[in-house]
């Protein structure tokens, strides 16, 4: 035990000196600053709490220590997680998808006519600050316990952060600029196409990125309810059974999943961006 | 170099104009603008008639608020008149024309395009390709110096320089008529002597009607032909003078006799212009 715990001390010591010191004659200094130094806070967390749990005691059923989530991890991953990791990904993605595609057509629609907009911009705002997750069981009662249910609860709950950041993205143009497209006689379309949709873009992109965490958030809610499959499904199994660390393990997984989702959709925002630019 | 044909206007009055009707290119034939607010109706623009002939560079000079950048709007169509009409090229003014150019006081560039394609953005929305204004932006851009910055962003320039590029935006369609509202008013004093210079000199090579929004006298007098001064809310043209100092027109003429004399009448004229109303 001893041994393990300065073992421990030692990496967590090494890593915090092994980090390059950012210096003046450094040309990429700013951005590695940006990675390093929360990459260290990271490290310096994940040490803390390796250290507290046979410090303070806490039995591993209760916490356990990122040494025994990572062993855990290691154990189960192809035979057991990867497996529930794919329904929970590919339902994700379906839902942020629909739900992206959705708000956007229905942020344009309020956006071009100013009746639709009267009429529906209330009732959107209304959804949205209705506690959505406690509807979850009524979808099951629609759509039954299989993806379906899953994928529309998902999609209900991440297309209204899209609608609202793209109208307001298409509203907050400049009405400079407008001015400008009517003295140059612009078409409403060429209006949209070179002058509302560029500027709307990064809005939309942040209202999508929005839309990954509560895609992700309502396929799990779904699986808690549905208990079938999934990584929701599993981390209900794993809390049955008191395996916390198998618990931490999904988590851990739905985090990287996370990351990778989010980091996708901002690669997609500045590939667009550098498309709509030419 | 002396000033001719001074035409005293009384406010009441229809203007004599300067410009024979029948030759005139811009024709403002008794034109009131009234804006209907929450609070009542708002009497911008009271009774303005005068002429331009064509390749005349006309200045509007008048206090905030007088409503001159009003006239401007109805002039280039992105206005309605409340009464009385403008006749441009021998056609009543409804709409936005395709011979117009426009340049406004901010210079509105769209700030995700490059400086080259942010010129030629009204070719760009005429005509889907720009192939063929490719060599007049180039020129353009010469002609203000900014060439080298074409592959810049509009954030990446200063005040000066942005409104530079927005006056060469407003030249690519090779406008018969240059309409520009107080287009150097953001800038500080210096960058705002440089831009007369520069527009000056792009004045004397692309030589167009313009009509020119300012409330500086001395601006006004520097770059026109001919200036006009407006009166306070509600508003008319109360004096109108040619201004024959001969061109090309160099910032050292400021420091003449001729030229501070007429900003110093033209200041006077301003100030009776106020009390009138």
């Amino acid at each position: 035990m001893a041994r393990v715990q300065s073992q421990m001390l030692q990496q967590a010591g090494s890593t915090s000196t092994a980090a390059p010191k950012p210096s003046a004659g450094w040309k990429s200094g700013i951005s590695m600053r940006a990675i390093v130094l929360p990459a260290l806070t990271a490290a310096l967390l994940l040490a803390s709490w390796e250290i507290a749990i046979p410090l303070l005691g806490i039995p591993h059923a209760l916490l356990p220590p990122p040494s025994a989530i990572a062993a855990r991890l290691g154990q189960l991953f192809f035979p057991l997680i990867l497996k529930h990791a794919i329904p929970t990904i590919l339902e994700s993605l379906a839902a942020f998808i629909i739900s992206s595609i959705l708000g956007v057509v229905l942020a344009g629609a309020l956006s071009s006519s100013k009746a639709v907009r009267e009429a529906l911009y209330p009732n959107v705002v209304f959804f949205q600050l209705i506690p959505k997750i406690a509807l979850a069981p009524l979808f099951i009662v629609w759509f039954g316990i299989g993806s379906e249910s899953r994928v529309a609860f998902s999609i209900f709950i991440s297309f209204f952060p899209v609608v609202i950041a793209t109208l307001a993205g298409l509203d907050n143009v400049d009405r400079e600029l407008l001015r400008l497209c009517k003295a140059l006689r612009a078409s409403e379309w060429q209006v949209f196409r070179h002058v509302r949709a560029p500027f709307a873009i990064p809005y939309m992109f942040s209202g999508m990125k929005i839309a990954t965490t509560f895609s992700i958030i309502g396929i799990i809610v779904g699986e808690f309810v549905t208990s079938q499959a999934g990584l929701g499904y599993l981390i209900l199994f794993a809390s049955a059974q008191a395996e916390t660390e198998l618990i931490f393990a999904a988590i851990a997984v739905l985090c990287a999943f996370g990351l990778v989702f989010y980091g996708l959709v901002a690669l997609a925002e500045s590939t667009l961006r550098k498309k709509l630019d030419a | 170099m002396v000033i001719t044909s001074l035409v005293r206007q009384s406010p009441l009055e229809k203007a004599t104009s300067i410009v024979d009707a029948s030759q005139s290119y811009i024709s403002v034939e008794d034109v009131r603008k009234i804006y209907h607010t929450a609070d009542g109706d708002v009497e911008a623009v009271s009774k303005v008639g005068f002429d331009v002939a064509s390749g005349d560079f006309v200045s509007v000079l008048g206090p905030s608020g007088c409503g001159k950048s009003t006239l401007m709007m109805m002039m280039g169509g992105l206005e309605t008149v409340s009464s009385g009409r403008i006749v441009i090229g021998g056609e009543p003014v409804t709409a936005p024309r395709a011979d117009f150019g426009y340049v406004f006081q901010d210079a509105t560039l769209l700030p995700w395009k490059t400086v080259l394609d942010n010129v030629l953005f009204p070719i760009r929305l005429r005509d889907g390709s720009t192939k063929k204004y490719d060599e007049r932006a180039r020129e353009l851009l010469d002609l203000v110096g900014l060439w080298e910055f074409r592959n810049k962003q509009p954030r990446q320039l200063s005040g000066g320089m942005r409104q530079r590029v927005a006056i060469c935006r407003g030249l690519i369609n090779d406008p018969a008529l240059l309409l520009m509202d107080e287009p150097f008013s953001a800038l500080d004093a210096i960058s705002r002597d440089d831009m007369n210079a520069a527009l000056a000199d792009i004045w004397d090579r692309f030589h167009k009607t313009a009509i020119f929004i300012t409330h500086s006298i001395r601006e006004a007098v520097f770059l026109s032909d001919r200036v006009l001064v407006m009166s306070r809310r509600p508003s008319t043209i109360c004096y109108d003078v040619r201004v024959d100092f001969p061109r090309p027109r160099r910032m050292e003429l400021q420091e003449t006799q001729e030229f501070n004399e007429l900003c110093g009448f033209l200041r006077k004229k301003i100030e009776e212009g106020n009390k009138l109303s």
